[in-house]
């Protein structure tokens, strides 16, 4: 069996900050690392390897800067990583980025899951796995929660929003993991140690890919695009260093204000 | 047929309303068509009129079963239907089959979409979409052609009814069988009550340490009439409840949400940001919460809690929404 995964490096969207007074998004310093959901996606397939044998290439679309940061997706049980330079440095539209992968995943050969999360943890618009597979003229298999292969065949549990739906399908698929479905298993020294002899191969769009940023853009449906930061309008009270009874008078006080509370003397 | 249509689908039917409503008010403006896709057999769809739709395409019951199927339905009806606008609903199937659709069609894709505009000259269309978690916003400016978008539940209000009976076009749609198996579908758990209409909601977060100290959040959610509601680890890491707010879960708009021990991660903003006020206990005075609450308590929430129920019955207070 031969499993890929794609796995991404995200932006830790918590740290993103906004400047209050122009509404800036600052991303500068934000840090970046493997992304949560893509744990989970890695989990899920390591499971499926150790179930039914094979290997697992994590595939992943990012900076060159970041060959160093796979360690742990190796101690997993990942046997190696193709990391493909991103020609637009995290900013290309979804459709540029799904055509990338998709020859990424052509050029490693006959595979029999191509995996992914059902989302990004920073960009989180659940596009690239649809895509992907619609690309690829392959079934999905979404929002993957329960995972086994019988008879040759995969058998899911889908994690819908009022359902959970259980599929089957033939390989070759595309699956995508659902959120929190997988947690990462805690890896050990030795795991380490094994990770350090697993190769990551550095690729670039243009080398083996033959594709070019130029190429790719000019598919792209946007005229112009901008973006802002999201400033909330909150009052920002803050009560401290009292005792607990003159805190709660105070937050009390504040609610009869509002008028959420009422009555009394 | 009609390159002057908003097509529009979710498989919720509230939702669909809401992208009705929306639709038609651009439609209107653009002297457009509306059109909507439904499962056949669905007793909803006749009154989708009242929503704005002027059309409704029937799709098989089987496209509701398995998302492929749904896929094929839907690029079917659209090809023959050549809408020059897609609208869907941002439901966990609904962002799956817009963005296979997007590539099956080769349309422009946005997800997320607040609010969008269709130019009347150029015909070229404007959306702004949540990004990065929806901590910001983009607008994408879109050359002429087919665009998709999904709306998420509760963006565009419910359409008041207006009166009007859409006509029923059953296209020529083949069933390809698929690839994808459907063995069996279950319900999901769900909370007892509807979060989404609580005036009052306590927030628990995983500063609340035991289950049993649930029974103290609970005191004083029963005693404003509020309902609890928690952050995703609460819920998927403990299971203590079968259901999270934020991103991933449920939005709340209560006129008071008391956060206690929730750090305040944008992932779980999301899911309360539209509350009117938002008071928060937390004893880590550095907690992003602070930042995003009109009122914050730096304070143990083991002490806090017990000592405002007591002011407030001390007080003879209640809230404004009990009678
Ligand atoms: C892609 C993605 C999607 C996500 N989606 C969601 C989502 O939909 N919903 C969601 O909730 N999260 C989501 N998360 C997770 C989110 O980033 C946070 O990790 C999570 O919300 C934190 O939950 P918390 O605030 O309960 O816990 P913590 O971050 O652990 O915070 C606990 C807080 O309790 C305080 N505390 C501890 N003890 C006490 C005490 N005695 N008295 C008072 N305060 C105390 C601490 O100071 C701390 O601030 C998502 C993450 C990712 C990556």
């Amino acid at each position: 069996m031969k499993i890929l995964a794609l796995i991404k490096i995200s932006l830790d969207v918590a740290e993103i900050k906004v400047d209050p007074a122009t509404a800036q998004l600052r991303l500068e310093g934000v840090p970046e690392k493997v992304g949560n959901i893509d744990k989970n996606t890695i989990e899920a397939a390591v499971r499926l390897k150790e179930a039914a044998g094979g290997t697992l290439t994590a595939v992943c679309l990012g900076p060159a800067s970041a060959k160093d940061s796979f360690k742990d997706v190796l101690a997993m049980g990942a046997d190696d990583v193709t990391l493909i330079e991103d020609p637009f440095g995290g900013k290309g539209e979804p459709g540029a980025v799904v055509r990338i992968l998709e020859a990424a995943v052509r050029k490693l050969g006959p595979f029999d899951l191509l995996m992914a999360g059902f989302a990004s943890d920073d960009g989180y618009t659940y596009q690239v796995a649809p895509r992907l597979a619609e690309r690829l003229g392959l079934p999905l298999v979404s929002y993957a929660r329960q995972l086994s292969l019988e008879g040759g065949k995969l058998k899911a549990d889908r994690d819908l929003d009022d359902a959970i739906q259980t599929v089957q399908v033939d390989l070759p698929a595309v699956v995508s993991v659902a959120e929190e479905a997988f947690p990462p298993r805690r890896t050990t020294l030795m795991d380490a140690i094994k990770a350090k002899k697993k190769p990551v191969n550095l690729w670039t769009a243009a080398d083996p890919l033959g594709l070019s940023a130029e190429e790719l853009a000019k598919n792209s449906r946007l005229a112009s695009s901008s973006q802002i930061g999201i400033v909330v309008h909150r009052k920002g009270q803050v009560f401290k260093g009292q005792s607990a009874a003159v805190l709660a008078d105070k937050l009390v006080d504040a609610l009869v204000e509002d008028k959420i509370l009422k009555g009394g003397a | 047929m009609s390159a002057n249509q908003i097509l529009v689908f979710s498989e919720k039917a509230s939702l669909l309303r809401e992208l009705l409503g929306k639709a038609r008010q651009e439609a209107d403006a653009l002297g457009w068509q509306v059109a909507a896709v439904v499962f056949e057999g669905d007793p909803a769809a006749a009154s989708l009129g009242s929503a704005g739709a002027d059309l409704v395409y029937p799709v098989p019951p089987a496209a509701g079963e398995s998302p492929e199927r749904l896929l094929n339905a839907l690029a079917e009806v659209a090809r023959q239907a050549q809408p020059a606008f897609i609208l869907m609903g941002a439901t966990k199937v609904g962002m799956e089959a817009a963005a296979s659709l997007a590539e099956r069609l080769d349309a422009a894709y946005a997800p997320w979409t607040v609010r969008f505009q269709i130019d009347p000259t150029t015909c070229a269309a404007t959306a702004q979409c949540m990004l990065f978690a929806s901590s910001g916003m983009a607008t994408y400016q879109f050359t002429p052609g087919l665009v998709v978008l999904t709306s998420a539940p509760g963006v565009f209000p419910k359409p008041a009814e207006v009166e009007k009976t859409a006509r029923v076009v059953s296209l020529p749609l083949a069933q390809p069988q698929g690839r994808l198996e459907v063995l069996g579908s279950r319900e999901k758990v769900r909370g007892a009550t509807s979060l989404e209409d609580a005036r009052f909601v306590v927030d628990v977060g995983q500063g609340v340490k035991q289950r049993e100290d649930l029974a103290l959040v609970e005191s004083v959610a029963s005693l404003l009439g509020g309902q609890l509601g928690c952050s995703r680890p609460v819920s998927s890491d403990r299971d203590w409840f079968p259901e999270w707010l934020g991103l991933s879960g449920k939005k709340v708009k209560p006129d008071l949400c008391l956060c206690v021990g929730v750090s305040g991660a944008v992932q779980h903003l999301v899911g309360i940001r539209d509350s009117q006020r938002i008071a928060a206990v937390n004893n880590d005075e550095g907690a992003p919460i602070f930042n995003q609450a009109d009122y914050g308590v730096v304070a143990d929430l083991y002490e806090f809690l017990p000592a405002f129920s007591e002011r407030i019955r001390a007080r003879g207070l209640r809230p404004t929404w009990t009678a």
